[in-house]
């Protein structure tokens, strides 16, 4: 039993963070229709900046995530004014390209400025725990899932909220009908991506201290954040928050009952079974 | 057309200024580019330093380097540009499992004598290869030297198995089930996991509840000091934690006091084997600036053994080939001798020194000959 709600509790703190990588895909998938397949490389700077700040200037992983946030929100605005923009129209295989070799374009040149070396944050609780009716909770890890939740907490009060989080919505809902009730798109498309770029940016940060950075690391996230994505609904924030709860929860149970080492495996099944069976994902609207 | 060029080259080399009549030529293959470069460049270090010394010696090496990237292709033209372009009297290298191997094949083909420093997988010397000879010891010795220690140090009478489901983490593991059933040590967790996951705690738990005596490890850098963090999280205590070296045979492991303290590795070779490997050691800490890993000095004691004995046989291939069967050396590495058993063919059998790490610093504690300080065991628990 004890194993049980050992896996279940590590399950859902990790998928807590992969809701986060999942949300700032599905955000930007949402508003401007493009599949952003650079999200795990804004995820690794946002690593990056983590490491950078943490070991030249001391700040704790957890603080810098207040300067990761705002910093890769300016990075994805940058990049979606500069290069995005101009491809919104165009062929779907031409944005992917797009996003892939910008992906490209940002490891290859962490590689060369730090070398692929791994480099590994070491703070005063990187492998604390406590112990809580004989179950253990790793500290760094709940602490980060609390930062999730409080970020998707006032993502979801944002986006319900305030005009401007309406306005993304409307984006996201109806390009053209948005434009035509005054919306500016082209803003609400930018603010998308640096709110997108940010999630990743913190969601890397959120994990520096439990994991290891090194260039390359994005194209795991990508392809997990696509999955969530895509299990909770193209577009749905709601969708991606529960698509990376039952991913983090999906992997540590086959740990245990199935083997270490075909979680993944589980984890695609479980993606083809509910795609064949709920082809929109499980909160997504088929698009008429 | 190679009939007449072969004479004409030895005349243009002969009418060269600075030719010795003693220089031979031996090639060396490595990673030098590519993602095993970090620890290619130690190979390069550990041979430049040997083609060094031999100078002193009275031993003129030419040296001749290619790189093989890490892939076994590349690695393969790299030996056939060696042994019938360059005309190589020898050839040191490559330095992964899977190049040297594919060289192997080659060597013994072109009839070059090939010394492989630092590969650990087993079929390289187990494939009856007259002229591929092998200098560290093999994926087995890992699992051996360790479950070996553990059981002269303590009773243990169950192990678990965590291991990356890759190449060598495989075959290290296979190696050590082996030998542990052999021990009569009951395998109670079997466990390859995918490298590079966040998140191992689920399967920690699932060994933790089995409360093996002893846990048997096998992973690169990141991931040994991942596992270990998160076995302190789980709260997993075993007699002991065993490293199959790799990840937890590093200094960056090294530096991470926390977790690796008292933690058991198993490497091919350490600076306090020997006066001579201290004073190897010492040097090359002054010349690049670092500490030298095992595979420096194995590169840097195949590369000395290679440079003598070709310039003894006066750059014959064959003569070499015997003379490397035949011969025993001793430096830095202890003595080496190509020998064949137990199905492998000239294998050095090099014993393996087990090292725990006690407050931030390997210490040898196994085999007694080369035990520096008493080991810790068992693992008294986490602090």
């Amino acid at each position: 039993m004890n194993v049980f709600l050992q896996s279940v509790i590590s399950g859902i703190l990790v998928g807590g963070v992969y809701a986060l990588i999942g949300i700032g895909l599905t955000i930007i998938f949402g508003v401007m229709r493009v599949i952003n397949f650079a999200h795990g490389d804004l995820l690794m700077l946002g690593m990056y900046a983590t490491w950078l700040v943490f070991s030249r200037l001391g700040i704790d992983p957890f603080v810098s995530v207040a300067i990761t946030g705002p910093l890769l929100f300016l990075w994805g605005a940058f990049l979606q004014k500069t290069l995005i923009n101009r491809v919104l129209n165009a062929l779907p295989q031409n944005q992917i390209l797009l996003t892939i070799g910008l992906g490209l374009i940002m490891s290859n040149s962490i590689m060369l400025m730090f070398t692929s070396d791994y480099r590994i944050l070491t703070t005063t609780y990187s492998s604390s725990s406590f112990s809580l009716g004989g179950i253990s909770i790793s500290e760094p890890l709940l602490v980060a899932f609390l930062i999730t939740a409080v970020i998707t907490a006032a993502l979801y009060w944002f986006l319900l909220r305030t005009d401007t989080g309406q306005a993304i919505r409307a984006t996201a809902q109806d390009r053209d009908a948005a434009q035509l009730m005054g919306i500016n798109v082209q803003a609400m498309s930018v603010l998308a991506f640096g709110i997108g770029s940010a999630l990743a940016g913190v969601a890397g940060a959120l994990i520096s201290p439990t994991y290891y950075i090194f260039p390359q690391v994005g194209s795991t996230f990508t392809l997990k954040a696509f999955v969530i994505v895509v299990l909770g609904g193209m577009g749905s924030v709601i969708g991606a928050t529960l698509g990376g709860l039952i991913i983090g929860v999906t992997e540590s149970l086959s740990a245990v009952y199935i083997a270490s080492g075909l979680k993944e495996l589980v984890v695609f099944v479980l993606f083809l079974g509910l795609l064949l069976f709920k082809p929109s994902g499980l909160l997504g609207k088929t698009r008429a | 057309m190679k009939k007449m060029l072969a004479p004409a080259l030895a005349a243009l080399s002969l009418a060269l200024p600075g030719a010795g009549h003693a220089q031979v030529k031996i090639g060396f293959i490595n990673s030098i580019t590519g993602p095993e470069a970090p620890i290619g460049e130690n190979l390069t270090n550990g041979v430049d330093m040997a083609v060094e010394d031999l100078k002193k010696k009275g031993v003129n090496v030419q040296l001749i380097k290619q790189d093989d990237t890490g892939k076994p292709q590349v690695s393969m033209s790299a030996m056939e540009q060696l042994a019938t372009g360059d005309e190589v009297a020898a050839v040191v290298g490559p330095y992964t499992s899977a190049t040297a191997n594919a060289v192997a094949k080659l060597a013994n083909q072109y009839k070059v004598p090939q010394v492989v420093p630092a590969a650990a997988k087993e079929e390289i010397t187990k494939q009856g290869y007259d002229f591929v000879f092998r200098l560290n010891a093999p994926a087995h010795q890992y699992a051996q030297s360790l479950i070996d220690a553990a059981s002269e140090l303590g009773k243990p009478k169950t192990i678990a198995f965590i291991y990356e489901s890759t190449d060598f983490g495989t075959s290290v593991a296979a190696a050590g089930k082996d030998f542990a059933q052999k021990k009569g040590l009951k395998i109670v967790a079997d466990e390859a996991y995918q490298k590079g996951a966040p998140d191992y705690r689920s399967t920690l738990t699932k060994i933790k509840a089995q409360s093996p005596d002893l846990v048997f490890m096998v992973s690169y850098v990141a991931d040994a000091i991942l596992l270990m963090r998160q076995s302190r999280e789980v709260g997993l205590k075993p007699q002991a934690f065993l490293g199959g070296g790799a990840g937890f045979d590093t200094a960056q492991f090294e530096s991470e006091k926390d977790i690796s303290n008292l933690v058991f590795s198993v490497t091919q070779w350490t600076p306090e084997s020997s006066p001579a490997a201290q004073e190897f050691a010492d040097r090359y800490l002054k010349k690049y600036g670092k500490k030298p890993t095992y595979h420096a000095a194995c590169a840097y004691a195949s590369m000395t053994i290679v440079g003598e004995v070709a310039q003894q046989a006066g750059g014959d291939r064959k003569k070499i080939q015997e003379a490397l069967k035949a011969g025993k050396w001793n430096g830095i590495m202890g003595s080496v001798d190509f020998r064949d058993y137990e199905g492998f063919t000239n294998q050095n059998e090099l014993v393996m020194p087990v090292v725990q790490y006690q407050g931030g610093k390997s210490v040898t504690v196994f085999p007694k000959q080369l035990a520096k300080k008493k080991a810790v065991y068992p693992f008294p628990g986490w602090k």
